[in-house]
């Protein structure tokens, strides 16, 4: 059987006996997929990232790359990964090209390949008409631009980035996860974030992290299926107490649960085992006759996120069950 | 075929270090702390130059350069260039940039200590052997002295080994404490008070005051005293005087009554400083300078970064 992408067993991390990062912490990232390691500020996403990379070394349990053990002086292991950190920092004063050649050269790569390879990723991020400038100049967009060029330069079979798409402007952000797209037709990605809606574009797999610990695991579709309820939010316009009165309205139609959202939203909640389509059929029946005009129907975005939030909840109430 | 096979697979092996090397050499050059430094002592070395021109003879005039590099104040900017790699947010940075490729934590240390030993000693260089060859070579109004090649050289190399020997440490105290500051501050209150706690265990001959000493008798020293002869009778008695001194310095650590000093005479009763030994001197700071390094990537090893 061929060896996951990334194993981690019991893997724990306590700084200076007061502060648990990582919780004895088990992981299989399965080979060509894109996963998402999702949880809220410090959960430990980034420790455990940094541990992988070997520049942190486990209180207990351990960590393999490719079937590698990691530690501070793997470096088998760190040929194998191409690491974007969150915002990352460059010497200002150096080139995009020098910078990269630099890279290159760290990985042992000789000249017939570097030149070439710098050339491309260059043309790739599109940073190609950036060359002349120094690092110090380039904006944030530009930055991970060449952050994401930097992590590709040795052509790594797994890529792990750290908040690809923080502090982007959308146009960047776009860019990032269609490239994420793109790389993950061929390579491992893992993608550290807690931004959902990242998650739910690109990733096929996903990990949850909550106070150190992995909560969940499994693919995008095992996590959605955890939700209790299958969500629709209607975007309305119209009076206010039409607004209430759909609400009423819809709460007595079987198998929905309805109330105000933020704004002019109605959130209709479908109970299990109830046909959606059937029941959207029925409550926008009743948009109508409550004089309403409806502006947009939001389906399916919040699932990753309220099974996220579910998944926080529940952890959080198992109290000594965890 | 088979050798320049090997040749490329070293060149291969080396390319990290190398690119590290080139890399923290270009940005030493870049930065402003060495290039002050270097603009400083140019200037100091001239004005003393100048300012004893007619005064002292060629050793004591040599001896007035060197001696900044051995007490004060180029110490502080040696070991600040030293601090600086491993300790505080530099190391965070590099972490995320240099350590999380395939580049071991040895290789780093290693390529980053000996860009500082170069830039060090390269900025020394170029400043002391021009000065040295204006001040011997030149037709001066003073008494003639009988300044050596042997023992110019012997100096020159004598004070780039404690300033070697400072950059080991500065990297040492940096791994340990990570916070650049602190690292200097305890630095300077261990290097000044040196010559004290040198003493204490009879090895005041090391102190770099005792050192900027004896430089003027070293200078003066010729070649023939050092022959083949000389030197292996020299060096049986340097041996002998370095393992006392080593065994003094062990039994006040442990607390223990030192054993007593055998017949020969102090360091100091000598005014002219002519026991000075280089072999004793090489060994005082090579191998301190090498415990150094060795600790610095040991600590650097356990590090998280």
């Amino acid at each position: 059987m061929m060896e996951p992408a990334i194993r981690a067993e019991r893997l724990t991390k306590i700084y200076g006996q007061r502060l648990i990062a990582v919780n004895d912490m088990n992981l299989e990232v399965p080979r060509g997929c894109v996963f998402g390691l999702l949880g809220p500020n410090g959960a430990g996403k980034t420790t455990t990232l940094r541990l992988l990379l070997g520049l942190q070394r486990p209180t207990a349990g351990r960590a393999e790359v490719f079937g590698k053990l990691c530690g501070p002086n793997a470096v088998g292991v760190r040929s194998q990964i191409g690491y974007l950190p969150t915002n990352p920092r460059f010497p200002g004063n150096l080139r995009p090209i020098e910078y990269l050649d630099l890279l290159g050269r760290l990985s042992r790569l000789g000249r017939e390949t570097r030149k070439p390879r710098i050339s491309a990723l260059l043309r790739a991020v599109g940073l190609l008409g950036a060359t002349e400038q120094r690092i110090r100049t380039f904006s944030t967009g530009m930055c991970t631009r060449l952050g994401i060029a930097a992590s590709l330069v040795a052509d790594p079979p797994l890529l792990i980035w750290d908040e690809p798409t923080a502090g982007l402007d959308p146009s960047a952000r776009r860019f990032t996860l269609d490239l994420i797209r793109e790389l993950g037709k061929t390579k491992t990605i893992v993608i550290a974030t807690h931004i959902l809606g990242d998650i739910d574009q690109i990733c096929d797999h996903l990990g949850v992290m909550h106070e150190g610990r992995m909560i969940f695991t499994g693919s995008m579709q095992d996590m959605k299926r955890r939700l209790r309820h299958d969500d629709f939010t209607l975007d309305l316009e119209g009076d206010n107490e039409n607004l209430l009165r759909l609400a009423r309205e819809a709460s007595k139609i079987e198998g929905i649960e309805a109330r105000i959202g933020p704004g002019e939203t109605l959130v209709v909640g479908v109970a299990e085992g109830r046909s959606r389509s059937d029941a959207l059929a029925e409550v926008l029946k009743a948009v109508d006759a409550c004089n309403l005009s409806l502006r947009a129907i939001h389906s399916g975005q919040n699932a990753t996120e309220n099974a996220y939030l579910q998944l926080l909840q529940e952890d959080e109430a198992h109290g000594f069950g965890r | 075929m088979d050798s320049v096979d090997k040749a490329s697979k070293l060149g291969t092996r080396l390319m990290p270090y190398a690119a590290i090397l080139r890399h923290d050499l270009a940005s030493l050059w870049a930065s402003r702390l060495v290039r002050l430094w270097l603009g400083g002592t140019a200037l100091l070395t001239f004005f003393l130059v100048a300012g004893n021109w007619t005064q002292f003879p060629d050793a004591p005039l040599i001896a007035s350069v060197l001696f900044p590099y051995l007490v004060f104040p180029w110490f502080f900017v040696v070991v600040v260039l030293g601090v600086s790699p491993v300790s505080g947010s530099t190391a965070e940075a590099l972490a995320d940039g240099i350590l999380s490729r395939p580049v071991s934590r040895w290789e780093y240390l290693l390529a980053t200590w000996s860009a500082r030993v170069t830039v060090v000693l390269a900025v020394y260089l170029v400043v002391v052997v021009p000065a040295i060859l204006v001040v011997t070579l030149a037709d001066r109004p003073v008494r003639e002295d009988s300044v050596s090649a042997y023992g110019v050289i012997s100096v020159l190399f004598v004070v780039g080994l404690v300033l070697t020997f400072l950059v080991s440490l500065g990297f040492l105290v940096g791994t340990l404490l990570r916070k650049p500051l602190l690292a200097v501050v305890v630095l300077i209150f261990v290097w000044y008070p040196i010559g004290l706690i040198l003493s204490m265990f009879s090895l005041e001959e090391f102190s770099p005051v005792s050192l900027s000493r004896a430089v003027t008798g070293q200078l003066r020293r010729p070649w023939r005293q050092s022959g083949e002869e000389a030197k292996a009778a020299a060096n049986m008695e340097d041996m002998q005087q370095f393992s006392e001194q080593l065994g003094s310095f062990f039994s006040r650590l442990s607390g223990a009554a030192p054993r007593p000093k055998a017949s020969r005479d102090g360091f100091f009763e000598t005014k002219e400083f002519e026991d000075f030994s280089l072999f004793r001197v090489t060994l005082g700071y090579g191998l301190p300078t090498l415990v150094a390094v060795i600790l610095a990537m040991l600590s650097f090893y356990w590090r998280d970064l």
